[in-house]
């Protein structure tokens, strides 16, 4: 503690972590590690252990196996308190009997502060969301959006070392959860801690994420940045899960092609692959094309509108899928 | 499950058939107590059914004349001393146990089973198993020991299932939220679960009391020398009958109705107070 | 640098966790707090059972009990002609009792929760139901003396309107009487544990089955009733319980028509016969025990009620 210490490698590390439920592995020996004061999301389908290793980090749930480490100390075996996590739980949870106040400030009063101290204090943190008008409202009384951020305020005043939130824009109505989403990105910058937010949306992945972590059935199938996942898929799964990807066959294996770099031409006009229009959906800039190649296998193209409707295509038709070589990535399973 | 509906919304005539069946219902549990207010204001010459002669409250007077075959007052004052105790036990008992049981132990099965059994058992049994427990050992049965037992026995299965209940529709995430902000174990049980659950937990003292107030099968057998006030009752039941009965009958159920009325009282303030009449 | 020895570098690289302070498992944790409840049921409960069920093999005469081992008392109680008539007339209450509960209660179960609309009402309505509940069973018992009595308030309305001439004799003090004072009594019951099970129900489903084209009753039938399997499991086993295990009702309301089996215990008891009343108390609680295991193999109450 006396020696100048290196800046550390990590926030967070996940040495092999594992939970097991009786007989069932919800999550299967992952191993991550998150940069500091990094936008970490954990993004899969409902049951691929995602929530499950928020818990974990966060101390409520007991780890099988494995390691979690937060700033580089093995908290593996402490309990939440001890760890410098907060959660923010997708249902707030913000105690009912207790107005805004006294919500945000109950961390300060377990830990004994007095009263005066910590009102002072939770109405900083309350004025921090905007809420300090509504300090003496109860949880019952304020809309979805101001209860969410009432619980941040709530979370935050511990200072923790990491945030955890779970789900926290499922909630929320779209036109809010665009507005929260810049602001939890906002927060994040401005307080320099690690966010880790699972969702199973990956367009909020996407959008918030500095690391995305994409898990399916208790194991990551891909760590990276959002760029780097949606431009190169490490296999069939994400290239479907992260969506506006076509999997499709190619000469060495199956490659995956951007719905957007595909479009419906003639065979002969390089790789391609040819089927029958399914649907045709507008989506204000541009249309997507669903055209089924095969038994099951389904893809899309997402044509401009002015493209589309230059020469548009009904569900029935027959279609060829025409990609180019470059624009296709290889899967390595 | 209330959803908003137009008002206007027609019912249909299964609705006005079960009313129907409602209203009956309420005349079917209401009625014969009525008739017994009515009767214990019966006028001093008349008896212990209709008609009416005159209109007195000489019936009431009568409770605390001295020398009649029961004494009402005192055995009142024992029942309320008792039912205070079986009260305070029960809720403190039924609430631990509701927490221990949000978790799996091991004979969690037979302790439910038990309380199941303690519950179902036809009362008189109870009340003959402890006398003869103490017979046995050679104790005198009294009021607070071997009557306190044999009420607890029927009080705290159902403070118990109560509080499963209770328990039943309280979030996890509360005392999830509360533990990752720091709070002990006893902090969270102190300033979050049991002010959350405090309707319940109310609920579940008053079921205590007026069960041990009203309790009678139990007790009968084991109450000792000094009578509750059930079984000063019953004791007045075999020797006469007369409009005293009625006018002991009207105030122990305003007794009881008071006791209910409180708890409501309180149960709606906390309820107020949480949906922000700050 | 490969992946196998990456993989190591960061096992080798993992810091040792620090030493826990000790904590109670949590299992020794609900143990502490279900143990209060524990020790009371058994010393109040079980023991004094267990002990009913040594005394009803000793030896008595009129003096005093003797502990032995004798199945004499088993033998006078099972072959006594009077046990079985007691036994058959508890029954017959008790078959009676449960079905008018059982329907009465489903209906005001199914009209609060599926026919009221707001909260409020429902829990106003509730509570007029359960107040009654909540006071002396004795006063709500002799309440219906002066009601049903030749001279009490139902003849005297039925004669005032003409339905009779003669006050009805058969309404006090008779089988019938018995009967209405225990549904008087136990319906709430069957309320509460039925209403509880019905409002677990999921409203979407009613309206599922009115899509599907089910009538009201089809959709009562084939949805409502099956998924309240355990409120009404539950409330048949109290009120069974409740009726079997009466003396008071019995005693007040039949006239001396009718005996019921915890009565004739009674008598024993204060003639102090333990021995026989032992036996016959035994009797009861395995013929009691019988039918709950039995109405208990319907549904798991356990698993209903203990989440």
């Amino acid at each position: 503690m006396d020696q100048p210490r290196l800046p550390r490698r990590y926030d967070v590390e996940l040495v092999k972590v594992t939970k097991r439920y009786g007989a069932t592995v919800a999550v299967d020996g992952i191993s991550l590690r998150i940069p500091p004061a990094s936008y970490c999301c954990l993004l899969g389908p409902s049951g691929c252990g995602k929530t499950s290793t928020l818990r974990m980090i966060a101390g409520h749930e007991v780890i099988s196996d494995g390691d979690v480490l937060i700033h580089d100390q093995n908290v593996t075996d402490l309990p939440p308190r001890e760890r410098g996590t907060a959660m923010m739980f997708q249902s707030y949870a913000l105690f009912p009997h207790l107005n805004c106040l006294d919500n945000v400030a109950f961390s300060l009063k377990a830990r004994g502060m007095p009263k005066e101290k910590r009102h002072a204090k939770a109405r900083e943190y309350l004025a921090l969301v905007h809420l300090d008008k509504f300090a003496e409202r109860l949880p019952s009384q304020l809309s979805g959006g101001q209860q969410q951020r009432v619980a941040l305020a709530r979370s935050l005043i511990t200072e923790p070392r990491v945030l955890l939130l779970d789900e926290p824009l499922s909630a929320l109505d779209p036109f809010l959860r665009g507005k929260v989403r810049e602001e939890l990105k906002r927060f994040q910058r401005e307080l320099g801690i690690t966010f880790i937010h699972v969702t199973h949306s990956q367009d909020e992945a996407m959008a918030l994420a500095d690391l995305m972590v994409v898990m399916e059935d208790g194991h990551i199938r891909q760590a990276g940045a959002p760029r780097e996942v949606f431009e190169r898929p490490s296999s069939a799964f994400v290239a479907r899960f992260i969506g506006g990807h076509n999997v499709l066959p190619g000469p060495g294996g199956a490659v995956a092609v951007r719905a957007d770099r595909c479009r419906l031409g003639m065979p002969g006009e390089g790789p391609h692959v040819t089927g029958r229009v399914a649907a045709v959906e507008y989506q204000g800039t541009s249309v997507r094309v669903a055209v089924s190649i095969g038994a099951e296998e389904d893809a899309a193209v997402v044509v401009p509108d002015d493209t589309f409707y230059a020469g548009p295509v009904q569900p029935g038709d027959a279609a060829t899928l025409v990609w180019a070589e470059q624009d296709a990535h290889s899967l390595a399973a | 499950m209330s959803r908003s509906r137009d008002p206007r919304e027609k019912r249909p005539w299964t609705f006005y058939a079960l009313v129907t069946l409602m209203g009956v219902f309420l005349m079917f549990l209401y009625g014969p107590m009525f008739v017994i207010y009515l009767l214990s204001f019966q006028g001093p010459d008349g008896g212990v059914t209709f008609p009416m002669v005159g209109v007195s409250t000489w019936w009431f007077a009568e409770i605390w004349k001295p020398g009649q075959m029961a004494n009402i007052p005192v055995s009142f004052n024992r029942s309320i001393a008792l039912a205070s105790v079986v009260c305070i036990i029960t809720t403190v008992v039924a609430v631990a146990a509701g927490l221990g049981f949000r978790r799996r132990f091991t004979g969690s099965g037979v302790l439910f089973y038990l309380a199941v059994a303690s519950l179902v058992m036809p009362s008189l049994l109870v009340g003959f198993g402890i006398g003869l427990a103490f017979q046995l050992f050679g104790w005198k049965t009294d009021l607070f020991t071997s009557a306190l037992a044999a009420q607890l026995t029927w009080t705290l299965p159902f403070g118990l299932f109560a509080m499963f209940a209770v328990f039943n529709r309280f979030p996890r995430s509360y005392e999830e939220a509360a533990t990752d902000l720091g709070a002990t174990a006893w902090q969270r049980l102190r300033w979050i679960t049991l002010p959350i659950l405090m309707p319940g937990i109310l609920g579940v003292a008053m079921g205590a009391f007026t069960l041990s107030y009203d309790e009678y099968a139990r007790t009968t057998l084991v109450a000792g020398s000094r009578n509750t006030l059930p079984l000063e009752i019953y004791a007045l039941l075999s020797s006469s009958t007369s409009p005293t009965l009625f006018a002991i009958g009207t105030l122990t159920t305003a007794v009881s109705f008071c006791v209910i009325g409180l708890t409501l009282f309180f149960i709606l303030r906390v309820q107020r107070r949480r949906t922000g009449h700050a | 640098m490969s992946a196998v020895t990456e993989a190591a570098a960061i096992e080798a690289a993992v810091p040792a966790r620090p030493k826990r302070r000790w904590r109670l498992s949590s299992r020794a944790v609900s143990w502490l707090q279900v143990s209060p409840l524990a020790i009371i049921l058994i010393a109040f409960f079980a023991l004094p059972t267990f002990t009913f069920l040594v005394v009803s093999f000793y030896d008595y005469d009129r003096i005093g009990i003797y502990p032995d081992f004798l199945l004499t008392n088993y033998e006078e109680v099972l072959s006594s002609s009077m046990t079985l008539r007691v036994y058959l007339s508890s029954l017959q209450f008790a078959f009676i009792t449960w079905g008018i509960t059982l329907v009465l209660g489903f209906f005001i179960a199914y009209f609060l929760i599926f026919h009221v609309r707001t909260r409020t009402m429902r829990t106003i309505l509730f509570l007029a139901c359960a107040i009654p509940f909540w006071t002396s069973g004795i006063i709500r018992t002799i309440a219906w003396i002066p009601f049903l009595g030749r001279n009490g308030a139902f003849n005297q309305g039925l004669m005032a309107t003409g339905l009779t001439q003669t006050p009805l004799d058969f309404l006090l003090f008779s089988p019938f009487a018995v009967c209405i004072t225990y549904i008087h009594l136990f319906t709430l019951l069957m309320i509460g544990p039925i209403a509880n099970s019905m409002a677990k129900i999921d409203p979407a489903l009613l309206e599922a089955a009115r899509d599907a084209g089910a009538s009201r009753w089809q959709t009562m039938v084939d949805v409502v009733i099956p998924l309240s399997k355990t409120g009404i499991a539950l409330g048949s086993i109290l009120v069974f319980t409740q009726v079997m295990g009466d003396f008071f009702v019995v005693k007040a309301m039949s006239g001396g028509q009718s005996a019921s089996i915890v009565s004739a215990l009674a008598t024993e008891i204060q003639a102090m016969q333990y021995p026989p009343a032992a036996a016959s108390a035994v009797i009861l609680v395995t013929f009691v025990a019988f039918m709950v295991a039995g109405m208990m193999r319907v549904v798991d109450v356990r698993k209903e009620l203990v989440r």
